[in-house]
């Protein structure tokens, strides 16, 4: 009886290789794969022709779909190719890692701490699990940037800067592959010997239950028996403790109910950029080491340039030889064997791209990633964000039908308020299961909805799958991705628009944030006015449940910073449907200023219209109405009001400009033109002295100012310039005798019950 | 001590070059004075076998270093491309005083060159006497370098008009000048080839017509990487500054160098060092070049008019002179960024008023 253990690279397409030749010469009667052992059943499907990998197994929990796991395989991996070799053979295979029940309870402990078979670099090379708890993500990257990758520390005695590379020369790129196993359970084990071990239960566990599956497959008398487990592993295999040792550590352990399923994975999704732990940085370049090993680069470089050419950038049959010949001199400057991936992109880069790194990224992209979609056969069971749809269909009452059918959703009522929050999030989604109508007249409290069911939703679902495993966490994270691809904040804006009534507030906090880079970047104005009062508002009356009103707050306050250091120079030289525009602008942001009530922001907003107001680019009708808000804000009054009012109307200023002065500083009311005689002394005498044909030329623009004004104001302006006699109101006012009426103001005082000491 | 302002790379750095030669022994190109790898150790700096030091030329990614020599091993030219001031020229100096031990086979590039200063021009008085002979003939840096297997530099290639920068294409794709006044031919020595040098930035240069541009290898220098490395590449300029000017100012703190390359990371980025706020771009390069010239100037302030301590308040013109080159759009972005980073800074107060209160503000 022989047992031999293969440690292997995740997605490596030369362990692939090593482990195919080796079941192919040893032909063994059983072979033992790390994986989930709930996914035995679904092994079957493997041979399946409408499979096609990427695929990957989703083991989850069908009460909590939000705990899952994932196990990609790719053509490369050795795994795949065992569990290939193994149907095709008719031979068993079973999978023999920690049953994904028991693992789970396991994790639940410590949700905040990133697992810690994704953590190590070591373990990365181990684990072929990703996990979908979505919420650890950046976490996990984190901590695979300080613990350092064991390997490593053997790159680093070889020479090598990066453990991955080392391996990758070692081990995946070499033609002959004798003895190469155990040089690998040599290595691993000088490693796991030196490094001190890790007291984590869930490795402990897992180890564990691979000792015992394979105890279990010597019991049933196989005399030939693979195991095809990540490097890391590998001496834990060969060195088996006690039986009643992993049986302690395996004691006790609590058991969740666990569904299984394949569904298509991507290449994108295989490697490192996606956050998947155990990901490979090129599975494109893997597929083609896999598919060609004996290439020197020559076919590398031809897809390349045959990409180029696709994308309309010549390139010659001469670029693709000098870009082989300098892959190769690189090598043999770095004293490679063979030009690898790095070389070659290098090469790439140099020749093909003059060093257009911009370029080289889209090698990258369709090439060394490659947007392979893996495939299923349509007879598999269903993905989880599927079952929660349904669920949730369910419980609130709302079957999915192929006929339309009208709903007015009172959103004072529980059932009703959920029923419009998934359906909101399913439009985030792009699942347009529902059209909302303008409900007629009915409040802000109803919402009218057509709900109408299409087959081709489970596609679009199983799409959606890879987001979350429940509306809330796909719609969340799908918006938060939508909002990171946005370049203009009106996109974003519109967003949050949507994200609010789905009631996803991490998503809105995504789009908050993104919202302030975008207005970092943006350098237009107007943009940025468009969208602070909605902010603003949204931090006042807190109608986003759960939002951050700090946050949003703070990004308000920076965007008016913003505002202000620019609004000056937006006001000049524009034309005067833009200046009418701007002044809108004005006022909304004006109040949004006040609403926030920021002593900071305020003075700030105020020196910038005194800024605004005095410089004499301005355009007329924004200079007109920034020294509005500024003696709205009693900034500027009496003497200093008057001289700038003088100074708009002085005659040297064209007719046309003062008299949008006018309109910008009487827009909306003409109370002070009643109130103040200096005022109104100045507008008097400027109208009276215009020529003719310049009064024709304003006329319309007085007339348009005066209109907003309330009838009441308009008919009592009408009486004062009727009257019209601006002399009197002075000659009156300075008929008074001050001395005295001195003498009577202490008695008036008296009477107002002041006391005069 | 010699009283030349600037030595050549292959006199400055002679001593290292002859320790390197002597521990090489690494195959060499013909007509190589250092084979490829040590080539590369020179411009890298590291440690020889007998634990002399080598100090490093180009301070950033060796791998970009790797592919400049490998490039030069293969017939193809080089091209370094990139911004102002990110060391093309300097690298491009070393890499021809390493291989051939000699960096002075130079064209300068200008709207002017002609194809007599590129291929061969003609002694007029010798020309007229004689008539037509290889005596007549004025030979060029390239010619030169093709005559004894050496690198020949051009530095500023796009500023060359079109139909002179075409006249390279023989040189570098048969390897050799044809005189047909002559009717002879210069044909290259083994070692022999081209580094040329352009940047990307400027605007009315003469882009490489294909054909030229399929004869280089194109390495783009990249402003560098992360913060430590911009910070070790100004402090050393700065220090060897200090030592030719024979300035009587303290060094600079590590802090002061720390906090200019950060402003100008950060704004030639577009972002905050810890990632968190996005800021608008300059319309200048900002690179670390510039960086370099504004601590000098901020030293040689501090010295000549100040207490010789360099303060932020020395820095601020030359910073500002730096950022802003467009006196409108420039503006808002140093404000904007003085008001929405610098101010909230609590260790960087003295920055902030040093650049509030300067006159241009």
């Amino acid at each position: 009886m022989a047992i031999h253990i293969l440690g292997i690279r995740h997605h490596g397409p030369g362990s692939a290789r090593n482990v195919k030749a080796f079941l192919e010469a040893n032909k063994p009667d059983i072979v033992l794969v790390e994986g989930p052992p709930e996914a035995d059943e679904i092994l079957s499907m493997a041979t399946d022709t409408e499979l096609k990998p990427p695929v990957a197994i989703l083991c989850y929990q069908p009460d909590a779909p939000q705990h899952s796991s994932f196990y990609p395989f790719a053509d490369f991996s050795p795994e795949w190719q065992a569990i290939l070799y193994a149907k095709r053979n008719n031979i068993h295979v079973r999978f023999m890692d920690l049953p994904v029940c028991n693992l789970f309870p396991l994790r639940r402990p410590n949700p905040e701490e990133p697992s810690q078979d994704l953590s190590g670099k070591g373990s990365d090379t181990v684990n072929n699990v990703s996990e979908e708890t979505t919420t650890e993500e950046e976490e996990q990257g984190i901590t695979i940037q300080i613990k350092k990758d064991p390997v490593t520390y053997l790159a680093e005695a070889a020479g090598y800067d990066d453990g991955e590379k080392w391996w990758e020369h070692m081990f995946e790129h070499r033609i002959g592959n004798e003895e190469v196993f155990e040089a690998i359970n040599e290595a691993m084990g000088t490693l796991r010997e030196l490094l001190p071990e890790k007291e984590d239960r869930i490795e402990q566990a897992r180890e564990a239950h691979m000792r015992k599956m394979i105890r279990q497959a010597e019991r049933e008398m196989f005399q030939n028996i693979v195991v095809i487990c990540g490097a890391w592993h590998a001496p834990a295999l060969i060195n088996m403790p006690s039986q009643k040792q992993d049986n302690d550590i395996l004691k006790g352990l609590s058991k969740v109910k666990i569904d299984c399923t394949w569904i298509p994975w991507t290449y994108n999704r295989l490697s490192y950029t996606s956050g998947y732990g155990a990901g490979v940085f090129s599975p494109g370049w893997y597929e083609h080491v896999w598919q060609h090993p004996e290439d020197d680069g020559t076919l590398w470089m031809a897809k390349v340039a045959k990409l180029f050419r696709q994308k309309q950038m010549d390139t010659s049959v001469a670029h693709v030889i000098e870009a082989v010949r300098l892959a190769e001199s690189l090598a043999s400057l770095r004293q490679l064997p063979k030009a690898g991936l790095d070389e070659l992109n290098e090469a790439t880069l140099s020749v093909l791209c003059n060093g257009e790194s911009i370029l080289l990224s889209l090698v990258n992209r369709e090439l060394v990633i490659s947007d392979r979609l893996g495939q299923v056969p349509d007879t598999i069971p269903k993905p989880p964000l599927q079952v929660d749809i349904e669920k949730t269909q369910k419980r609130l009452r709302l079957p999915a039908t192929a006929d339309w059918k009208d709903y007015t959703l009172d959103l004072r009522k529980e059932n009703d308020l959920e029923r419009s929050i998934l359906l909101h999030r399913l439009r985030l989604l792009n699942i347009n299961w529902g059209q909302a109508s303008a409900s007629s007249g009915k409040g802000t409290f109803k919402e009218q909805w057509r709900l109408q069911w299409q087959p081709e939703f489970s596609i679009e679902i199983i799409e959606k799958g890879t987001y979350g495993n429940t509306t809330e966490e796909a719609a969340a994270t799908f918006v938060e991705e939508q909002s990171a691809q946005a370049t203009s904040l009106k996109v974003v804006c519109s967003l949050l628009e949507e994200s609010i009534p789905a009631e996803l507030p991490k998503a809105v906090e995504a789009l908050i944030k993104q919202i302030n880079t975008l207005a970092a970047a943006s350098g237009d104005v107007i943009q940025l006015m468009e969208v602070v009062p909605g902010l603003v508002s949204v931090t006042r009356y807190g109608n986003v449940r759960k939002t951050d009103a700090e946050l949003v707050s703070g990004i308000a306050t920076s965007m008016i910073t913003r505002i202000c250091i620019s609004l000056p120079a937006a006001c000049t030289g524009i034309d005067d449907e833009s200046a009418t525009n701007l002044v809108g602008l004005l006022a909304t942001l004006n109040d949004s200023v006040s609403l926030l009530q920021n002593e900071e922001v305020s003075r700030q907003w105020q020196q910038t219209l005194t800024t605004v107001a005095e410089n004499n680019n301005t355009a007329a009708i924004i200079a007109g109405y920034a020294t509005r808000l500024l003696a709205d804000y009693k900034i500027l009054e009496g003497e200093a009001l008057v001289k700038a009012f003088y100074y708009a109307m002085s005659t040297a200023s064209v007719p046309a400009a003062a008299a949008a002065w006018l309109e910008g500083f009487l827009k909306g009311s003409g109370t002070l033109l009643l109130l103040d005689n200096d005022i109104w002394n100045i507008v008097h005498q400027w109208i009276g002295q215009l020529e003719e044909e310049s009064f024709t030329q304003v006329l319309p623009l007085l007339r348009r100012s005066v209109a907003e004004f309330t009838p009441a104001e308009r008919r009592k302006l009408g009486e004062k310039a009727k009257t019209g006699n601006v002399t009197t109101i002075r000659a009156r006012e300075t008929d008074i005798d001050e001395e005295r009426a001195m003498k009577g103001i202490p008695v008036i005082l008296q009477l107002l019950g002041h006391n005069n000491n | 001590m010699s009283s030349i302002l600037r030595q050549h790379a292959e006199d400055l750095y002679a001593q290292e070059l002859e320790e390197i030669r002597k521990q090489d022994d690494e195959k060499k190109p013909t007509n190589w004075k250092l084979s490829p790898q040590a080539v590369v150790l020179y411009l890298v700096g590291g440690k020889l076998k007998n634990g002399f030091e080598v100090s490093p030329k180009y301070i950033g990614s060796k791998r970009l270093m790797e592919i400049a020599v490998a490039t030069l091993t293969t017939d193809r030219a080089l091209l370094l491309y990139g911004l102002p001031g990110t060391a093309k020229s300097w690298v491009s100096e070393h890499l021809a005083a390493a291989i051939s031990g000699d960096s002075t086979l130079i064209i300068q590039g200008t709207a002017g060159t002609g194809e007599e200063a590129v291929r061969y021009g003609w002694n007029y008085a010798k020309l007229l006497a004689e008539g037509p002979s290889e005596k007549a003939l004025v030979e060029t840096p390239v010619m030169r370098a093709m005559k004894d297997g050496k690198i020949a530099r051009i530095e500023e290639l796009t500023r060359i008009g079109a139909d002179v920068q075409d006249t390279l294409i023989t040189i570098l794709s048969e390897k050799t000048l044809p005189v047909p006044e002559l009717n002879t031919e210069i044909q290259a020595v083994k070692g022999f080839n081209i580094i040329a040098t352009a940047n990307n930035r400027d605007k009315g240069v003469n882009e490489l017509s294909s054909a030229l541009k399929r004869r280089f290898n194109t390495v783009i220098l990249p402003v560098p990487d992360s913060i430590d490395e911009e910070i070790d590449i100004v402090r050393r300029r700065v220090e060897s500054f200090e030592k030719v000017m024979e300035l009587p100012a303290e060094k600079p703190a590590l802090q002061e160098i720390r906090r200019i390359v950060t402003i100008f990371r950060e704004l030639r980025s577009g972002v905050t060092l810890d990632g968190k706020t996005k800021i608008k771009i300059p319309t200048g390069t900002l690179s670390t070049a510039e960086a370099i010239s504004v601590v000098n100037n901020g030293l040689a302030m501090a010295a000549y008019f100040g207490d010789g301590q360099i303060k932020a308040a020395d820095l601020a013109a030359g910073i500002l002179g730096a950022v802003v080159k467009d006196p409108v759009q420039d503006k808002i972005v140093w404000q904007e960024y003085l008001e929405t980073v610098v101010k909230p800074r609590d260790e960087w107060k003295d920055v902030y008023r040093a650049c509030r209160d300067l006159p241009s503000m």
